[in-house]
Formats: C-alpha cells, structure tokens, sequence
C-alpha cells in the first residue's frame, strides 16, 4: 500500500542543516495499522507529511499504490484524495458549517452530486458520533468534536489510506478517548493506518507495528508486546522509560 | 470600574462638547462679518427648466385643449400637417385660429431637472465604483501575484505596487491623461477611471496579500489534503476567509476611493467638486457650497460603511 524508500528531507538555512527525514524505508500492508512514537524533533511528522505530499523529500522514493510521488509526472492531487490526513490542528473550515465541511471536497473533487454528497456525509456524521451537529459551525464545537468532524471528513473521500499527524495532543484529556475511539473502530473495520501520536496505549492497544524514530531515523520496528516489553535499542529503553 | 453603571453623564459631556464646538464655529464666522445665502443653494440641487416651444413649420392653430396645468396646442400647416405641442397652460402664446409661422413661440413647457449638485454627485458615484470594481480586481490579482512563488510574477507586482504608492495620485491622474491618455488617445473619463482603478488596486493589493497571509498554513494544508487543487483551495477556502478578515481595511479603502475621486476635477471631469468650483463661480457662496459639498460625501462615504457594516454582520455566522 505504501512503500517509503530511504526518503530524506533535509532542511538548510542560514547555515544550518536540519536531516529531519534521514534515509527512513518503510512498508506498509493493506489494512495494517503503523503508529509512530519518537520524541519531538525527530521528524515523524515531517515524515508523515512526506507521505501524502505536503511536504517535499530530496531524495528518496515514496509509492501509493504503486505510484511514486518522486515522479515529476505524478498527480499528486489524485494521490491525496486518495490518501486521507487528519491534523493535530483539526484544520476544520472555519466558514463552513459541519455538513459542508465534509461535502466540499466530495463535490470539488471527487464531482459527487450534492444530494450523494451530504448523504454520505450524514453516514460518516452517525459513524463519528455527531449526526445531531450538522449545521453548527466548527467554533461551536469542543476540540474532539471538531477532530472527529476532521477524521469523516477525511473518510468522506473514501480514502485508501488514513495519515494522523498527532491527533489528540490539542485536546483536552477528556476528549481525549472519544477521538481514540473513532479511530480504534477504523482500524477494527480494516483501514491502513498510519498515525503518529504519543498516545502509548492507543499504540499497545490498535498497532499492529510500532515504530520509533529519532533525529530522522527509524530506530526500532516491532509488535507491541515486544516494544513494550522488551525494547532492544537503548534509545528507545530510554525514552519508554520516559513516557510510560 | 463598574461596566454596567449608568454612561449618561458621558453623554452628556459629550453633547456638551459638541455643542461647545458648533457655538466656537459660529462665534469665528460671526466675526468675519459673512452673509450666508442659503437660498441660492438648492437650486443646484433641482431646478425647474422652462423650454420655449416653437412652432415647427407656418400654419394655423387647430385646436387648443387646456388640462389642467399642461396645454396641448395643435398647429395644422395648409398641407394637412398636424404637429402637438404640450406647454404649460400660463404660458400660451396663440390663440384658437391665429395664423403662426416656422419658429413662433407657442408657450413654455417646465420640467424639474437635476441640477449641478446632483449630476456631479452621480458623476462621482460611478467613477469610484466603476474604478472601485476594476481596483479590486486588480488588487485581487496582484495580491495573489505577491504570493507567487514565481520570481517574475511576484516581481512585477510588486514593482507595480511600489510605483503606484511612491507617487501622488494627483500626479498619476496627469500623466494617465496628458501622457498615457494622449499616447492611446483616452477620453479624460477613461484616464480618470484608470488612473484611480490603478491607484486603489496597488493598495487593495497589499491588504488582500496580508488577508491571504494571516489565514493559516493548515487550512491551505486541509485543502490540499483533501485532493484539491491549488486554485479550488484558494477559492473555497482560502479567500472567502481572507475576504472576511479584510473587510474592515477594504472598506476604508474605498472609502478613500470615493474621497480622492475628487482629484479627477484637474482633468475636467465635472464630479461633485468640480461641480462645487463651478457654482462657486456664480453665485460667490464659497461658505455653503463647500459644507454642503462635505455633506455630500459624506453621505456617499457613511451609506457605504453602513452596507459594509451590514455585510460584517452577516458574515459573523460561523464566529
């Protein structure tokens, strides 16, 4: 599904080089489910980012479906409707209500009529939990509210895959769940996952591999039980101890 | 401090000051020893214009049919030509059967006609929204030019807005008509138009690029995420949001608009201050004219901040 060849990004600027994203591999199976923990810094989002295009890579080769986003010739716009972003941000449209938040670029995009549009947008709305929200704006909305309005309105453009750059670090720890719980439900039902977080137990509970990065590289690959319980790099000893 | 106390002496005071302001203005006039003549104004708003009527060609009065205010004079020429002239019943000239020839007069018709005041003001109305229009179009496109990555793009919007705003308006408007307007041989209401649809347009520019601005990455970032493309993101996401947020600062835009129009009078377009000087030449009353030209743009100028007011309002939904 998705297939990361030594990608690097490299940042430079006022004589200072920042490798962010330093020669990382990976591959991701249809319906696996991949979180990445790593401390801040070590450029799992910017990774993350690389993956559906929103960030550029120097070097490296990334696939979607067989399809290199490396290649000048590629879409990228066809890449990302079908690879869908939630953000630690929300990054909710502001001017439109929740309804026409999910419809947009169903209609823009994947030229959905208006009537298919907002009934699938409904679908989503009952999936997610807020069916009876569809007319508020997103600023009349608590943060997990707005973050599962973002994650339907990723799912609307039934995407391939699902990207989650930190999804729950600007909640409230309160709402915390009920996002991880949206999510958890979408991992059950099959969806390729890739979410970076530093939710230990959404990873222990959902991953079906976890991976930790550090200073743009990948350190350590397993399963749960085995990162959990018996890490291998001192690094990642190190920042377990740390978190948990 | 108490929020909810009572604001009445502060009104008040601020009546008072008013008052006081009006009672210093009108002391100093009193001084100066002026004679208002506020009658001769509102003629130039409306006055009442009397045409002479004439005979068309020598005949014969057929038929004279008086109602009410407006007379119909009927003139029959000895070929059978009939020829219906409506004056004002005062004013007949002729009588049933009297003998009439090419360029008599048979009397007067009176039509009320929009006098100086109010042909200039609509002048100035549609030259500022006209080049208020143009400006933003302009300003939209070299906003967006000004965050173009394209080195020439951005280049030459940004020498255009530098140009624009590093010289005088009014020396902008002379060069749009003697030179540009010559070279392309423009009328002088081409020239005006263009010379402030330029001028807005280099201001507007800059506001729309620091609306563009100030909405954040991650918005542009959803948008794309979601597979849309660079313009569909602009348009449904980023700019309605910018649009929003620029309100304020575009409004007070084109209210400049509307005030440096008056610049336009240099190259004889007669607008609402040129209309002032011209009735200034007649009738001496410098005082009245200019206070009521003010007046009059400041009603263009507050309806204006009032419909964008409306607008602001009806914006604040998803606040």
């Amino acid at each position: 599904m998705i297939k990361a060849v030594d990608v690097k990004r490299i940042f430079t600027g006022r004589g200072i080089t920042v490798r962010a994203v330093d020669g990382v591999s990976l591959e991701v199976a249809k319906g696996e489910v991949v979180v990445v923990i790593g401390p801040s810094g070590s450029g799992k989002s910017t990774f993350l980012r690389c993956i559906n295009g929103l960030e550029s890579f120097n070097s490296g080769h990334i696939y979607i479906d067989g399809v290199d986003l490396a290649d000048r010739k590629t879409n990228i716009n066809k890449i990302r409707a079908e690879v869908g972003m939630v953000f630690q941000q929300f990054n909710l449209f502001p001017h439109k209500n929740v309804l026409e938040n999910l419809t947009l670029a169903q209609i823009r995009v994947r030229r959905r009529s208006r009537t298919v549009a907002e009934e699938k947008s409904r679908q989503l709305l009952v999936k997610v939990g807020i069916a009876d929200k569809e007319k508020e704006y997103p600023s009349r909305l608590s943060g997990g509210q707005q973050q599962r309005v973002a994650i339907a309105r990723a799912l609307a453009m039934d995407p391939k895959v699902m990207l989650f750059d930190e999804p729950t670090s600007a909640l409230d720890p309160e709402m915390v769940g009920e996002v991880l719980d949206v999510m958890k439900q979408l991992a059950r039902e099959g969806m390729t996952m890739v979410v970076v977080t530093h939710e230990m137990g959404f990873a222990r509970e959902v991953a079906d591999r976890v991976i930790f990065m550090d200073q743009g590289k990948v350190v350590e690959t397993g399963t749960p039980e085995h990162f959990f319980t018996s890490p291998r790099e001192e690094r990642t000893q190190l920042f377990l101890k740390q978190v948990l | 401090m108490n929020a909810t106390g009572d604001t009445w002496p502060w009104r008040l005071l601020l009546a008072v000051i008013l008052l006081g302001m009006a009672a210093a203005i009108w002391g100093a006039v009193q001084k100066i020893d002026y004679e208002w003549r506020w009658y001769r104004v509102p003629q130039y708003f409306f006055y009442k214009a009397e045409d002479l009527q004439k005979a068309p060609f020598d005949g014969q009065v057929s038929a004279i049919d008086g109602q009410g205010r407006v007379t119909a004079v009927t003139v029959t020429s000895a070929a059978g030509e009939k020829a219906v002239l409506e004056v004002d019943s005062a004013s007949v000239k002729v009588e049933l059967e009297e003998e009439v020839f090419s360029g008599d007069a048979v009397g007067f018709s009176s039509s009320w006609k929009m006098g100086p005041l109010i042909m200039g003001m609509w002048t100035t109305i549609w030259i500022s929204f006209v080049s208020g229009i143009l400006g933003l179009i302009i300003g939209l496109l070299t906003g967006l030019a000004r965050i173009s990555k394209n080195f020439t793009i951005n280049g030459l919007a940004a020498v255009y807005i530098e140009f624009i705003r590093g010289t005088p308006l009014l020396v902008q408007i002379f060069i749009a008509y003697f030179f540009v307007g010559t070279v392309f041989n423009l009328s002088r209401n081409v020239a005006g138009v263009g010379a402030l649809a330029l001028f807005a347009g280099a201001y507007i520019a800059e506001i729309v690029r620091a609306g563009i601005q100030s909405i954040s990455r991650g918005q542009m970032e959803a948008a794309r995420s979601l597979g849309m493309t660079m313009p569909q993101a602009m348009l449904d996401i980023i700019l309605p949001q910018a649009l929003k947020r620029i309100l304020p600062p575009l409004s007070g835009q084109f209210i400049s608009l509307i005030k440096d129009s008056s610049l336009v009078s240099v190259i004889a377009i007669t607008d609402l201050t040129k209309s002032g000087r011209e009735i200034i030449t007649s009738t001496f009353a410098t005082f009245e004219v200019w206070l009521v030209i003010a007046a009059m743009y400041l009603i263009i100028t507050s309806v204006l901040s009032q419909l964008v007011f409306y607008m602001e309002r009806r914006f604040a939904v998803s606040d």
